[in-house]
């Protein structure tokens, strides 16, 4: 340090006491993070998994970009949907004059926009990669618990945010968001009260959504995936598998050792989160200066818009519904299942009640599996599950596209529907049942050579 | 662990509660009712009982809605009258009330079950029971006779009213449901025809508001 920085450092830590949280800081830096991508390690697997292992600093990253653009647009937004249905309200006019006058206004509305899109997609990277490898064993359940529901509050953010624009897509994938709240059994209707203010969309809805966006969430954000983050600090990344392939290493299976593996925080560890972190500001700047999307025609209560769909990653709820309802339409016999007149087996409530339970298996995955093994390859059954789990989010989205590729490829509704709805079926399950049978003889040969 | 057991002390005399004691468990006890009495508060996020209810008279005759692109685009807002519905298979989307998409159309009396047109016309309420967006009459599916909901492809027989029951537990005729997620018949709206203008009929409107 020179003598002008330790004079600055001196002053500050008379008069906050720094020099204790410093040391702590660098103490849990320089060990935190295994350092997949020292020369020891460069297997296969670190070009593989480069990416996916830090998504999650994507995530991050792209958070804070969200935060900035968003503190910028909030200048400029005016959320009031006081107006006739069909006729531009002052949040539509704010945001179209955002798009048009005011300067850089419609490249910082792009890259809001695209940042919310990769956000999400580079979380559910995040989340999938996760989820195979395992990373909730005994002392980072709390971890990925707020990991989970980090996942939540992003769908949250961007409900919340597709609305204020206030213009018919918002305004229906909102209504149709609120009608399926509404129908949760028991406490849907009460729900769809606190949350918009009314069981319809009305200017009191955008007001909270508003409320929600730009106040309530950033805080539970901020405390939320802070405390993920501090929590993977302190703990460390989960090891990559190397640490558990003890004849590559030479460790002991299962140890964390601030061995060869675990390289410092600074600077090994920032350099692939800064290279990753400036590739995805190229790519939403890109597409924030050249995709812009203009709001669409105002929100109309008494007029729904010809092809209306969801955000990409809300498609195959949406492909859900429509699914549900051609299965009982090729069935044709839907037997009865009320209860306390709630009909369990409507479309909407078998919707709402799959979702509910993959977010609530994603919640409880530290107590579902305690297992010791974590190498992808070595749980055939997990894997598989997981790999049946993106078979079917991705065959139910194109489910959700039915009409458009109907239309599109000239194909009677009726057909294409046999065609998606049977792929929905069959597909995942084709593609994870072959996975499970290679797994499970990969899994029984690889141990009975190391017993 | 096991001699302190045997030891036990013979039963203390209770004792009063002391001072520094009492003084904490007042100030739990305030703090407790403080937390208990501010979360009460938080009633004031439910909307007032009486939001959105209709004052004074209102105009019963329909409006035509506001869709492009069709017959009646450049009457929108304007009373629906007899004369406009001058074929079998002419429909139109409408307003009631001013609160509530329907939807009349003129019909083949000869093939209508299950209720009777007013001067060839009937009326459905067009919110799709399922999740309520709009439904529409031959602009999506211009060669079948269905109100079509374009939200998950539900659809409405128009020539065939059933009974059903809304989820408020009223009984109510309405077009069935021959596709898609619907759980529930779309109800038919009574019409009457005063002067050439067409209106809603119904007395029961909390039959309508199942989307509100």
């Amino acid at each position: 340090m020179s003598s002008r920085t330790k004079r600055l450092y001196d002053w500050l830590d008379k008069r906050f006491n720094i020099s204790p949280l410093i040391a702590e800081a660098q103490r849990s830096l320089n060990f935190a993070l295994p350092a997949i991508h020292t020369r020891q390690n460069r297997s296969k697997i670190f070009w593989f998994g480069y990416p996916f292992y830090y998504a999650g600093s994507i995530v991050a990253f792209l958070a804070i970009l969200q935060g900035i653009t968003g503190l910028l647009l909030a200048f400029n937004y005016v959320p009031s949907a006081i107006g006739d249905p069909g006729t531009p309200t002052q949040a539509y006019t704010s945001v179209q004059n955002i798009m048009r006058s005011i300067p850089l206004g419609a490249l910082i509305r792009g890259i809001h926009q695209w940042g919310a899109n990769l956000l999400v997609a580079a979380l559910v990277i995040h989340a999938f990669w996760a989820f195979f490898r395992s990373p909730y064993r005994v002392g980072r359940e709390i971890s990925w618990l707020l990991g989970a529901v980090s996942l939540g509050l992003a769908l949250a953010y961007s409900f919340s945010g597709y609305l204020l624009p206030w213009d018919q897509l918002g305004y229906w994938a909102a209504t149709i968001s609120v009608q399926i709240m509404r129908s949760i059994p028991v406490l849907g209707d009460l729900i769809a009260r606190i949350l918009l203010g009314g069981t319809t969309l009305s200017p009191v809805t955008l007001v909270r959504m508003y409320f929600y966006h730009v106040s309530l969430l950033p805080v539970v954000a901020i405390v939320l995936v802070g405390a993920h983050i501090v929590l993977v600090m302190l703990q460390g990344v989960s090891e990559p598998e190397e640490v558990w392939r003890p004849e590559k290493t030479g460790q002991t299976s299962g140890q964390k050792q601030a061995g060869p593996l675990f390289g410092p925080f600074l600077p090994h560890q920032i350099t692939p989160v800064l290279i990753l972190s400036l590739v995805t500001l190229g790519i939403v700047l890109l597409l924030g200066a050249y995709a812009a999307q203009m709001p669409g025609d105002p929100a109309n209560r008494f007029l729904t818009p010809q092809f209306i769909a969801p955000e990409w990653y809300f498609l195959w709820a949406y492909g859900l519904l429509k699914w549900v309802g051609w299965v009982y339409e090729v069935v044709r016999f839907v037997p009865p299942a009320t209860v306390f007149g709630i009909d369990l087996l409507s479309a909407k409530v078998v919707g709402i009640l799959v979702a509910a339970t993959m977010f609530l298996v994603l919640v409880l995955m530290p107590v579902l599996d305690r297992g010791d093994e974590v190498r992808v390859l070595r749980r055939p059954l997990k894997t598989a599950i997981g790999v049946w789990a993106i078979g079917l989010l991705s065959t139910l989205t194109l489910y959700a596209l039915n009409e458009i590729l109907s239309s599109y490829l000239s194909i009677p509704i009726g057909t294409m529907n046999l065609l998606l709805g049977s792929i929905v079926i069959f597909v995942p399950l084709a593609v994870a049942a072959p996975f499970y049978m290679i797994l499970h003889r990969h899994a029984a040969k690889a141990s009975a050579k190391e017993a | 662990m096991t001699d302190k057991t045997a030891n036990k002390p013979e039963k203390k005399p209770r004792r009063r509660m002391d001072r520094r004691q009492f003084v904490q468990t007042i100030v739990s006890l305030g703090i407790a009712g403080t937390v208990v009495s501010f979360l009460s508060l938080l009633m004031s996020l439910l909307p007032s009982a009486g939001a959105g209810e209709e004052e004074g008279e209102v105009d019963n005759v329909f409006k035509y809605g506001p869709e492009k692109g069709t017959w009646y685009s450049d009457k929108s807002g304007t009373d629906v009258k007899l004369e406009d519905f001058d074929q079998v298979g002419k429909g139109a989307g409408v307003l009631w009330r001013g609160r509530f998409p329907a939807i009349v159309i003129r019909v083949d009396e000869s093939k209508l079950q299950g209720a009777t047109a007013t001067s060839g016309l009937v009326a459905f309420a067009a919110s799709c029971t399922h999740l309520c967006c709009i439904s529409t009459w031959r602009l999506d599916r211009p060669n079948e006779d269905v109100l079509f909901c374009r939200c998950h492809d539900g659809a409405f027989d128009p020539y065939n009213v059933v009974r059903d029951v809304m989820l408020n537990g009223a009984e109510y005729s309405g077009a069935k449901v021959i596709a898609g997620p619907p759980p529930r018949a779309a109800p038919i709206i009574p019409i009457e025809i005063t002067d050439g203008k067409v209106a809603g009929a119904a007395k029961d409107i909390g039959l309508y508001d199942y989307c509100e």
